[in-house]
């Protein structure tokens, strides 16, 4: 009976070289040191820290903050008809919005609807900026703003008034080319 | 005329065999496959179909030109494409020139997001438009009705909403006005679309042209759920799917049944769901407390009721109205049989009906439903008026006449709105249908005095015997839809005799599609009936143990000091009941009144001592039966309002106070139970009865059905003759569908509460001196009822009509079930 012969399945199993001495040491500190090789290198290019929030870093144009409702710069009625489509398109399914018939004599938007309630519930929002694609009458986009913390859930549920409102200027804008 | 037979054939579908039944639309066969092909103006429900809208065009092999889908019947090896390039361009092209006068305001528009044209448009449209010249303008929106809104822009003219007016509902007043490209919807000269059915028109339209005004952007479908449920507002119980949002019902909508409803629904039921968010309905225990109705705790409440009852334990009645569920009605019956041991309950306002004929109308043979009304040889609609009674049997009705052929008679007091679609309509006194029915039963036996028996009923004799010819000579399925009014008052059991000698004459029990289908007083009038409601009978129609009184009995006993607490259950009988002037005397000598109400009537606010607040029937849980058996699931969609607790839960406390053992934690606990005291609804479980209903008379179980002792034809004793109205007038009366507390509260439909007016014929108008609009003063023996004078021509002379549970002035101050001569003079 010949024995059994493992052929290509043979696997050789590399071990490293026995521990101790100067090669020891070396296998020891030197990809240590490798590493701090990069640290000291940065040491000489001084410090980078941005002293948020004394100092803010400027957001580029297409970054997707907190929302803003628009109005029309000439009538000064809300571009919101109230179509509840961001609503539709949210995948957090954050928003909320309840439309009402527009009274002729005293209208909120330009057509027959617009939106009595519209909510924002910002601390389920992902920032996808779903809503800002959905809407038909570009009422809502998405601002800079990204300093929305807050000691209440609730009072992170953005309404209406707090939509259209001005936004407090205090994330800086990049400028082209910055 | 009977159902057809259908006969399947095979043709070929875009390469597929497939097989459909014969000479139904292509549109229909096309479905069994999954193929759809885009239509906007053809729906089967409304019958013909047009071809206005061309968007359903199809090739068809061997024929040139595209035919139009929805109106090319299948034919035995046709070969039709829906998918050629031709088929798709003419699409594009359709598409396109619907869209050339549309708005395309979606995003404000209330349909967006469930609309066939947003829908098709994105499926089989090109998705540009060539275009660009100026479209035609309206003004927008307009009120085409205080219910409905019309948007001209955004309508395709595909003519559904005209042919439902014209075809379906027949009340012929939307028309197009102009021609070609200026065509518009409209009425005659801007009239409101005020009628019972207007609303259907919003559900049908496929485009925003038409919207509810009170659904009005509340919402779009993706911040609703549909609730499957039924509503219990009439006994007709279309089954409705409600529309909620934030736990608020926003809007009712129809859910296809083709034996309940056909998909169709009334402004009543469409919108009376406003009820039950508004400020006037009872959403806590109100308690008597130093002569005035106090808001008070549950315990409260509970413990004051159960004293109150259990004091006059023996000496208790008990009235139920029709929204009570079948497992209500079950633990009532066992709250008063057994916990307080006084059989006096009834659900019946008319008075009592000897238990033998209770059962022999139940007979599962002698029973129609509602689809044998359409499939009928003859129909004969005997003292009542569908509209107002069961409002979707209407349109039934007209269905079957339309399209069907059905011959109509109508046999009843008051004119009816189905007198012009009647091949023969008669009039007879009212109260002296029990003279009519034996008239007829003579007419048709060959036998008997009929001159002499119609004279007693206020008809006319040739009349009675043309009715007679037509009924036995129209075929074999004849279909008599009843009014329980016919068996209220004392002779009650000699009309329902003579009723049902007719529908022996007529071999009814014999033949499958015939019958008779009564129409009760309350929405679940049957149900209650079966569950053990009636002085007479104990569930499934039993023997009750010990015959109690009923209700006119009850208002009598109470009256006198026998009986000396009563639970009134969604019923307000000062309002609802004939005899106002008893009921206020009984309700104010009775020291415990115990109510379930949604609402303040009358009746409530002045005697009630206790009153537990109801559930809204999106709120509720349980069954009801249908007029013509089947049992239905309602179903809650919304959790309950604040404070308002479930009725059967309130009935259970009280029942366990009152000593019985009381096991029940669910509804469909309670529903077991009534099962098993039923003999004849034993097969049911709720998983079969789901959510289309199923008829206990076609379970085996329908053979459990006590028999009736005596059987038909009966030997009829002599009517008495109707009264002479000789100088006064007969008097009669009605109940409008708008009449209730729903319609009263709700916003969009209070413009249509009715007011008292006084029908008069124009002789007897003349006769007294009055003319349209007048006011006049009816009397009887001291008591008055003052309205304005309605002149109808169709009112027969010697007959003045009054409507019941109006807000003001009812007709229940003059009357007490009884045929009675009242006064008519200028106010």
């Amino acid at each position: 009976m010949t024995p059994w012969n493992p052929g290509e399945d043979v696997i050789a199993v590399q071990r490293g070289p026995e521990p101790g001495g100067a090669g020891g040491a070396y296998r020891s500190f030197g990809e240590t040191l490798r590493g701090l090789k990069t640290t000291f290198a940065r040491v000489i290019e001084g410090t980078n820290t941005i002293q948020y929030p004394e100092e803010k870093v400027p957001v580029y144009p297409r970054f997707r903050g907190r929302h803003k409702l628009h109005r029309f710069e000439d009538t000064g009625l809300e571009k919101c008809v109230g179509c509840s489509l961001c609503a539709a398109a949210c995948p957090s399914d954050c928003i909320r919005v309840v439309a009402s018939e527009n009274d002729p004599e005293n209208r909120v938007s330009a057509g027959e609807r617009y939106a009595a309630v519209y909510e924002i519930n910002l601390s389920r929002c992902i920032f996808c900026g779903y809503c800002e694609i959905a809407c038909p009458f570009d009422a809502i986009t998405m601002g800079h703003d990204y300093e929305m913390s807050d000691y209440n859930r609730s009072d992170l549920i953005f309404t209406k008034e707090m939509l259209l409102a001005e936004p407090i200027d205090r994330t800086p804008l990049r400028n082209e080319g910055e | 005329m009977p159902r057809p037979e259908q006969k399947m054939v095979t043709f070929t579908l875009d390469g597929r065999e497939v097989s459909a039944i014969e000479n139904s639309m292509l549109v229909d066969g096309a479905k069994c496959v999954d193929v759809e092909i885009p239509v906007f103006c053809y729906d089967a429900k409304l019958g013909q179909p047009v071809g206005a809208c061309r968007m359903c065009l199809v090739e068809v092999e061997g024929i040139n030109k595209l035919q139009t889908a929805c109106s090319t019947p299948i034919r035995e090896g046709m070969v039709v494409n829906t998918e050629s390039d031709r088929v798709k361009e003419s699409q594009r092209a359709v598409v396109e020139f619907l869209l050339i006068n549309h708005p395309l305001d979606c995003p404000v528009c209330d349909k967006g997001g469930e609309c066939p044209l947003q829908d098709i448009t994105f499926g089989w449209g090109g998705g540009t438009s060539r275009f660009i010249e100026p479209k035609r303008h309206f003004q927008k929106p307009l009120a085409l009705s205080p219910l409905i809104a019309i948007d001209r822009e955004r309508c395709i003219l595909c003519y559904r909403c005209v042919r439902f007016s014209q075809e379906v509902s027949e009340d012929y007043q939307l028309i197009l006005s102009e021609r070609g490209a200026h065509s518009f919807v409209s009425t005659f000269d801007g009239h409101p679309y005020v009628a019972p059915f207007s609303a259907n028109i919003v559900e049908l339209c496929p485009v925003g042209a038409l919207t509810s005004q009170a659904y009005r952007f509340r919402a779009r479908p993706w911040d609703v759920e549909g609730s499957g449920s039924i509503c219990t507002l009439c006994p007709a119980q279309c089954n409705v799917t409600l529309t909620v949002r934030d736990e608020r019902v926003l809007r009712v909508l129809g859910r296809d049944h083709d034996e309940v409803d056909d998909g169709w629904l009334c402004d009543k039921g469409r919108f009376a769901y406003q009820a039950m968010h508004v400020g006037e309905r009872i959403t806590e225990p109100l308690l008597r407390d130093g002569g005035e109705l106090r808001p008070v705790s549950w315990e409260r409440a509970l413990q004051s009721a159960i004293s109150g009852l259990t004091k006059a334990a023996g000496r208790t009645g008990a009235v139920v109205g029709g929204e009570t569920t079948n497992e209500e009605a079950f633990l009532l019956q066992r709250l008063m049989r057994e916990g307080l041991d006084s059989p006096d309950l009834d659900s019946r306002p008319g008075g009592a009906l000897a238990l033998d004929l209770h059962r022999a109308l139940a007979d599962p043979a002698l029973s129609a439903t509602v689809v044998d009304i359409e499939f009928a040889h003859a129909v004969l609609v005997l003292d009542c008026e569908p509209v107002d009674d069961a409002p979707i049997l209407d349109l039934r009705i007209r269905k079957g006449v339309r399209r069907k052929g059905v011959k109509l008679a109508v046999a009843s007091s008051r004119p009816s709105s189905l007198d012009a679609n009647a091949t023969l309509s008669l009039r007879f006194a009212p109260g002296a249908g029990e003279a009519l029915v034996a008239a007829l039963d003579a007419a048709l036996s060959g036998t008997g005095d009929v001159d002499g028996l119609a004279a007693s009923a206020g008809a006319d004799v040739d009349q009675v015997r043309e009715l007679a010819a037509l009924l036995s000579e129209a075929g074999e399925d004849v279909v008599v839809l009843w009014g329980e009014r016919l068996a209220h008052g004392p002779r009650g059991d000699h009309a329902v005799r003579g009723l049902l000698n007719v529908a022996s004459r007529l071999k009814l029990a014999s033949a499958d599609g015939a019958g008779l289908l009564e129409i009760p007083s309350g929405a679940n009038g049957r149900g209650l009936r079966e569950s053990g409601l009636l002085s007479n009978a104990g569930p499934g129609l039993g023997e009750p143990g010990r015959e109690g009184r009923d209700t006119p009995a009850i208002g009598a006993a109470l009256a006198a000091g026998d009986l000396t607490a009563v639970y009134l259950m969604h019923c307000d009988p000062v309002r609802d009941f004939q005899d106002r002037g008893l009921w206020n005397r009984a309700l104010s000598k009775a020291t415990t009144v115990v109510a379930h109400a949604g609402y303040l009537t009358e009746g409530l606010i002045e005697h009630a001592t206790v009153i537990f607040p109801a559930e809204a029937y999106a709120e509720k849980e349980g069954t009801f039966t249908h007029p013509d058996g089947r049992i239905q699931r309602l179903r809650p969609a919304i959790s309950h309002a604040r404070g308002v607790r479930p009725e059967w839960q309130v009935l259970a406390t009280i029942c366990k106070a009152a000593g019985l053992e009381m096991t029940f934690h669910t509804v469909p606990m309670v529903f077991r139970a009534l099962v098993d005291a039923v003999p004849f609804y034993a097969d049911l479980t709720l998983d079969e009865i789901g959510g289309r209903g199923m008829r206990w008379q076609q379970t085996a179980a329908a053979a459990n059905l006590p028999t009736a002792s005596d059987r038909a034809p009966y030997q009829l004793t002599a009517p008495p003759a109707a009264l002479t109205p000789n100088g006064s007038l007969r008097l009669g009366t009605y109940r409008s569908i708008w009449a209730g507390s729903e319609v009263a509260v709700s916003p969009a439909l209070k413009f249509l509460i009715p007011h008292q007016q006084v029908e008069l014929s124009p002789d007897d108008a003349k006769r007294i001196g009055v003319g349209h609009g007048d006011r006049v003063e009816v009397t009887y023996d001291g008591a008055a009822v003052n309205a304005q004078v309605t002149l109808r021509a169709a009112v027969p002379t010697g007959t003045v009509f009054l409507a019941e549970a109006t807000d003001s002035q009812p007709a229940n101050l003059l009357t007490n079930g009884e045929p009675r001569l009242v006064e008519v003079r200028p106010a």
